[in-house]
């Protein structure tokens, strides 16, 4: 039977003069194990990333083993999805696609299974293995280590061979749109995967950054984007049997893409220490991208104009729909979510990890899914389960719209307790719902590709499915002939005739624009800065210090703690002074990190104890009751005060954070000098200048002794009074027990590791001013940190509570004169020089020791705790054990004139 | 270097209208593969349907 379609092929053959010749091979094989291995691996990496999401509800699951932990679990997921499911997905579309696309076949079907066994088992299994046994690189999209990045290049080397060489041999001017985004996502790919992958390690910190950002929007603008892309403009015609709307404006898309999605990196890091030309050159050029999807989807869209029908009854094409929807919004989304107005609150928060699922799951799963499916209908032999792609699509579009509306509204929520001075603690508790149907959501996912894959191996076996479309309508093909043939002789006449190639160099041009404007202009300007400012005595990291920032980097801790403070109030507040480029000049490679769940750690160094670090490690709920950071017992031979040496290497990195800042005065000589670092303050109007704001005592932090601690006296009446010590017993059992013990008698599940121990809380007397001084400072040289950021009226209540616990003890049994004397006597000749003379903790020693000396006026320990220190000292403190050195009566009258300073009565006052 | 930016892509743009609107032979010849490339998916299914379904071309390379 001679065919409507091949009328019209032998038609457009003679306007062409040009045979098309026979049919080109088609590597069917290879489509059908790429497509098995993206099933494998995208079933294996969602369950990666189900088990990293319920780590957020339950830290401790599958927490025991180092392979198992968040990090690595974390970093397999997204590459996993990159190489393993995406990347099968898309060379599957390859070899069927470019054949018919290029009327020739790919180059060679021992080069496919050679990239085949590369790409698997070289890159994806090989880099799943490595990152799993703790090696990788802490660079987004770019975790597998740099061994398995030189296979990725290899890989890309042969898809040039294989999949473009094909296309060299047709004419420019005969390519569809499809061939060109193939085109272009191989050779864009391969060129900037090896600058993302390798420049961040050779050009350390800021400028390294801003490579690393240029890579994270490559990944998905040059790899994901173009290949998604091609599949939707080569499903929709095929499935409708109709022309697109327009190739003139897919070519326009095709080419704003490249032109621009190159030059969006930076906007990953707005208000960093990457000079601002370069972020608002990738905020604009954010713009345009947005305009660009508009016009893509657009013509996208229109091409389906009147199959509507046929998108709702065809289920791969209702995939492609629903992944070309998603594409439009999630690009918006992205342009919008650059705008510094947008990017200042939800920045860092899980409302971009909504975002980005939406783009890996809606948009380019969606498309990659509708493409499997058309292929396989087409497939010779394969069968197709028709009713099961059905419930797979829906399973698919009911778990996506679960999870982005609920990190969505996770990354609002995140970002309000993030702007106020709440701890950052309460922006975990904020969000554990959120989290736990984050998990749930990713439930129906995985059901809906294994239904996906199930559908691919059961039911009838593949029909002619083109009987049912409509054919090309009549009007269009005279159009197309009269087309075709003034396109011919346009396309030999005119010097238009070589756009492609000048559009070809164009997008080369811009590909280099945007590493020459976002990255090695701004990498001299920043290199220029950081020779200007940094301090000469800022130290280089020792190797054991080197090998702990390895194992943070292995473990994934910037994956959850940014090391970047940005130019805003909010995070100046919260962190202290913004990053300065000089801080970074020894990070190979960068640690600034695109998320928070933790807090920032930029300006750890003397924030927290090294008892409290191992401690917080070794299981980070014995101190922060509500953490979802993950144990790494791993680094412990048991307990938190037996670390390896791996531990003492991690803890010695995290002591380094800010260290060089803090040790050079560069904020006092700033200060001093007027002359402020020259990254402008790019705070909104209305913004309280981060700038302005001094850098050294950050609110809600750690550190920074004040002496202005108000004096905070809980109620005086009786009900308030009773009300405060409810309360502040809840807020105790959160913030306090874990260390204090729930009873407060400092036995809480971190003592054991902590030195000097937390305080027994009833076994003295604090005064107001006392407790109000803690909470407000911390306890200097102990675990205790300053509490000051929460409310006052929240303080007061733990002041209440802390109070109530105590319990009075016995009385003194005797107090006569000759034992006061003696006990004066001794305190003077033993005691004074660190309490002071009337034991206010002002003795000339008192300055140099931290934990300062007890003021027995403000704390007043009852007399089995007096006697149990001088029985036994205080470990981890100046205070030594005195039983061999004083007899049992001279204790005695010790604690007796110890006692004498606040006297019984006065042990149950307030003040 | 917004300016850069934002110049060289409005410059592109107006090129390429400019091209679409004063040479209409530029129209066809720009939308010729759309109609190419249905050609060559038909070629391919009839090819499918008169091998009655089974793999014809499945490989070629030795």
């Amino acid at each position: 039977m001679t065919t409507f379609a091949q009328n019209l092929s032998s038609r457009h053959n003679q306007a062409n003069t040009r045979d098309l010749g026979a049919l080109p091979s088609v590597e069917y094989d290879l489509v059908r194990t790429h497509v098995f291995a993206s099933f494998v691996t995208l079933v294996i990496s969602v369950v990666f990333g189900i088990t990293v999401a319920t780590k957020f509800s339950f830290p401790d699951f599958l927490g025991s083993h180092p392979w198992l932990t968040w990090g690595r679990l974390r970093y397999n997921h997204t590459q996993g999805i990159f190489f393993g499911w995406l990347g099968n997905a898309f060379l599957a579309f390859f070899y069927y696609a470019v054949p018919r696309l290029a009327n020739r076949p790919v180059l060679s079907r021992k080069l496919g299974w050679l990239l085949f066994w590369i790409w698997n088992f070289a890159v994806i299994l090989s880099g799943w293995v490595l990152v799993a046994a703790g090696f990788s690189q802490p660079l987004e999209w770019a975790e597998f280590p740099l061994v398995v990045a030189a296979f990725v290049v290899l890989a890309f080397i042969l898809m040039v061979f294989e999949f473009v060489l094909p296309f060299f041999r047709a004419r420019p001017s005969d390519m569809y749109v499809s061939g060109w985004y193939i085109i272009g996502g191989i050779i864009f790919t391969m060129l900037a995967y090896p600058v993302g992958n390798v420049v961040p390690n050779l050009v350390p910190g800021a400028r390294g950054a801003a490579f690393s950002g240029l890579w994270i929007h490559d990944a998905v603008g040059l790899f994901v984007t173009p290949f998604a892309v091609a599949i939707a403009y080569y499903v929709i015609p095929a499935t409708t049997r109709r022309p697109i709307f327009s190739h003139f404006l897919s070519m326009v898309g095709f080419w704003v893409l490249f032109f621009t999605y190159p030059l969006n990196g930076t906007h990953h890091y707005v208000y960093s220490a990457i000079p601002m030309a370069a972020q608002k050159g990738a905020i604009v050029a954010s713009a345009y991208l947005g305009m660009d999807v508009i016009l893509v989807v657009t013509n996208l869209l229109l091409s389906l104009r009147g199959s509507s029908g046929l998108a709702s009854r065809d289920v791969p094409l209702r995939f492609v729909w629903f992944g070309v929807v998603s594409y439009l919004v999630v690009s918006l989304q992205g342009s919008v979510q650059a705008l510094m107005p947008v990017n200042r609150f939800i920045h860092f928060t899980d409302w971009v990890i909504g975002h980005s699922h939406l783009a890996m799951i809606g948009f380019a799963s969606f498309i990659a899914l509708g493409g499997i499916a058309h292929m396989w209908q087409r497939i010779p032999g394969t069968r197709y389960n028709e009713r099961m792609m059905n419930w797979s699509f829906w399973l698919l579009a009911i778990g996506l719209t679960l999870m982005v509306t609920d990190l969505t509204i996770a990354g609002l929520v995140e970002a309000q307790v993030w702007q106020s001075s709440a701890p950052w603690i309460d922006s975990v508790r904020a969000v554990g719902s959120y989290w736990l149907v984050r998990t749930l959501s990713g439930l129906p996912i995985l059901a809906s590709f294994v239904l996906f894959w199930t559908a691919l191996v059961t039911g009838p076996r593949s029909e002619t499915v083109t009987s049912a479309v409509r054919p090309v309508a009549a009007e269009e093909i005279v159009a197309f002939e009269n087309g075709s043939a003034a396109a011919h002789e346009f396309s030999w006449t005119g010097w238009l005739s070589h756009a492609h190639v000048v559009a070809f160099g164009a997008g080369v041009g811009f590909f280099a624009l945007s590493f020459l404007v976002l990255a090695i202009i701004p990498g001299k300007e920043l290199e220029h800065e950081i020779k200007r400012v940094a301090p000469v005595t800022m130290a280089t990291l020792t190797a054991s210090e080197q090998r702990g920032r390895v194992i943070y980097g292995r473990e994934g801790c910037a994956y959850c703690h940014t090391e970047q403070v940005r130019s805003l109030a909010a995070d100046v507040r919260r962190f202290g002074a913004p990053t300065e480029p000089w801080e970074t000049k020894y990070d190979y490679p960068q640690l600034w990190g695109t998320r928070r769940i933790g807090p920032d750690l930029s300006r750890e160094f003397n924030l927290h104890t090294p008892d409290w670090q191992l401690t917080h490690l070794f299981n980070p709920r014995l101190v922060v009751r509500d953490s979802v950071m993950p144990p790494y017992p791993w680094l412990f031979n048991g307990s938190a005060n037996q670390p390896t040496q791996e531990g003492l290497d991690l803890l010695a990195y995290l002591q380094t954070l800010g260290r060089a800042r803090q040790l050079s005065g560069f904020d006092q000589q700033a200060l001093a000098s007027s002359v402020q670092p020259e990254t402008p303050d790019m705070a909104i109007t209305g913004e309280p200048s981060a700038r302005a704001t001094p850098p050294a005592v950050p609110i809600a932090m750690m550190g920074g002794y004040s002496s202005s601690a108000p004096v905070l006296h809980p109620a005086s009446e009786p009900a308030d009074l009773q009300e405060e010590v409810s309360r502040g017993e809840m807020l105790f059992i959160r913030n306090c027990a874990s260390c204090h013990g729930p009873a407060g008698k400092g036995d809480g599940k971190a003592s054991a590791s902590l030195l000097p121990k937390p305080a027994n809380l009833t076994a003295a007397r604090f005064s107001d001013q006392r407790l109000s001084s803690v909470l407000w400072n911390g306890v200097a040289g102990s675990a205790m940190p300053p509490w000051r950021q929460l409310p006052t009226e929240d303080l007061r209540a733990v002041i209440a509570y802390i109070q109530s616990l105590h319990v009075p003890g016995a009385a003194s049994s005797t107090q006569d004169m000759t034992t006061l004397d003696m006990g004066k006597s001794l305190f003077a000749a033993n005691c004074a020089s660190c309490h002071g003379d009337t034991g206010a903790g002002n003795g000339s020693a008192a300055g140099a020791l931290s934990p300062a000396p007890t003021n027995f006026h403000l704390k007043k320990p009852t007399q089995e705790r007096a006697w149990d220190v001088l029985e036994n000292g205080v470990p981890g403190t100046a205070m030594p054990p005195w039983r061999s050195q004083l007899n049992a009566d001279e204790r005695h009258a010790l604690v007796t004139f110890v006692r004498s300073l606040y006297s019984p009565a006065q042990e149950n006052s307030t003040q | 270097m917004i300016n850069l930016i934002v110049i060289a892509i409005s410059a592109i743009m107006f090129a390429l209208l400019l091209v679409w609107w004063r040479w209409p032979a530029f129209r066809a010849w720009i939308e010729a593969p759309k109609y190419s490339m249905l050609c060559q998916e038909r070629r391919f299914d009839d090819q499918r349907d008169e091998a009655g379904n089974e793999p014809v071309v499945d490989g070629g390379h030795a």
